[in-house]
């Protein structure tokens, strides 16, 4: 298990041009990592669709990667998204899913147990999968692991989808869900986009 | 007024400068899908609900793409949550063109009457997404209406076709 914050840490540390799509809990950390214009705070866009934006990110802006920052019980609000995703993603995707196996942000209220997302991305069609055909799917145990594994994950063509369990003992700044037009702006000046 | 040309459509559509469409296929729509299909010049996405079509177009707005969503109204309505968070909330223009399951029947007095039909305009006036009709060749222009009207506002816009597409 892998404390959420070491993991924003080292992904912060390592994180240079590319766009970080977050939503739920990561929102409320990450900014404590990261003051990047190309960070894009998701919450509040619509429920469990996080990925799917990120995936249009992708598609549009082709010379940087799409880090997208999820938890696994927003992926269970849009199963359909990895198929999608094991079709259409582009080899600059990557999808982080941050593995709690609850809703925390609502409380800590338990999701379904058995749920493995490996294996759900995998029946999708990602390994292999994406436009590229070069999808992979990975889970990650360790910070350790994850660490030796970034640079390779940053630089590789995927798209990419890795699972990380994760416990977080900080605690959470307050949610805030305003600006949301702002928030748009900002990516789009950020990203040149007319 | 029997439907548009899915050919005549797509060549409008085309001529507003759409980048991306985003379609999953619908009784209605299927020859317009189907044309797509062809049309290597203009990608199309068929996502597995239309939640995720307006999430990905909206990230592909952001990266400074004009995607078409095409979309039933069924699906619409499945996907308000994320129209609102990713069109209406943050002043996405996304561009839609809605299917109106339902209409022929209840213009043609059919009993009962689907509501897919009966909530498709309601919901749009009760959203602020101003619409317009596309029920034949001669409504095409009311493409080009809809494309200024999310243009100038920065907000999500629509026509509405009524019957399935002809050849």
């Amino acid at each position: 298990m892998i404390e959420r914050m070491d993991l924003l840490r080292a992904l912060a540390a390592r994180r240079t041009q590319e766009i970080v799509v977050m939503t739920m809990t990561a929102t409320l950390q990450w900014p404590l990592v990261s003051r990047h214009e190309l960070d894009f705070d998701f919450l509040a866009f619509g429920m469990g669709h996080a990925g799917d934006f990120g995936m249009g990110l992708a598609l549009a802006r082709p010379e940087r990667k799409t880090i997208v920052l999820k938890g696994d019980g927003g992926l269970l609000m849009s199963l359909g998204s990895l198929v999608t995703w094991a079709r259409y993603a582009p080899g600059n995707f990557f999808v982080i899913l941050l593995e709690n196996r609850q809703y925390e942000i609502t409380g800590g209220q338990p999701l379904p147990p058995r749920a493995d997302f490996c294996a759900l991305a995998r029946g999708a069609g990602l390994e292999g999968g994406g436009a590229t055909g070069k999808g992979k799917v990975e889970r990650i145990e360790t910070l350790g692991e994850f660490e030796k594994a970034l640079p390779r994950l940053l630089s590789e063509e995927g798209p990419h989808f890795v699972v990380l369990p994760v416990t977080n003992s900080q605690p959470l700044p307050p949610v805030r869900h305003t600006d949301h037009a702002g928030r748009i702006e900002r990516l789009r000046r950020g990203l040149g986009a007319r | 007024m029997n439907g548009a040309s899915a050919q005549k459509t797509l060549a409008a559509v085309r001529a507003l400068g759409f980048t991306h469409l985003l379609m999953i296929p619908d009784s209605e729509c299927r020859l317009l899908y189907e044309a797509a299909e062809k049309d290597p010049s203009l990608p199309l996405i068929t996502p597995c609900r239309e939640g995720e079509s307006v999430a990905i177009a909206a990230g592909l707005w952001t990266g400074g793409q004009k995607p078409l969503l095409v979309i039933q109204n069924t699906g619409l309505m499945e996907a308000g949550d994320v129209l609102r968070g990713c069109g209406l909330g943050p002043r996405v223009p996304l561009r839609l063109m809605v299917g109106w399951r339902g209409y022929g029947g209840a213009v043609a007095g059919q009993k009962p009457i689907d509501s897919a039909y009966t909530y498709t305009e309601p919901l749009l006036r009760a959203w602020g997404i101003p619409f317009w009709h596309l029920m034949g060749d001669e409504d095409l222009p009311a493409l080009e209406r809809m494309d200024r009207a999310a243009e100038a506002t920065s907000m999500p816009a629509a026509v509405v076709t009524g019957y399935a597409f002809r050849p």
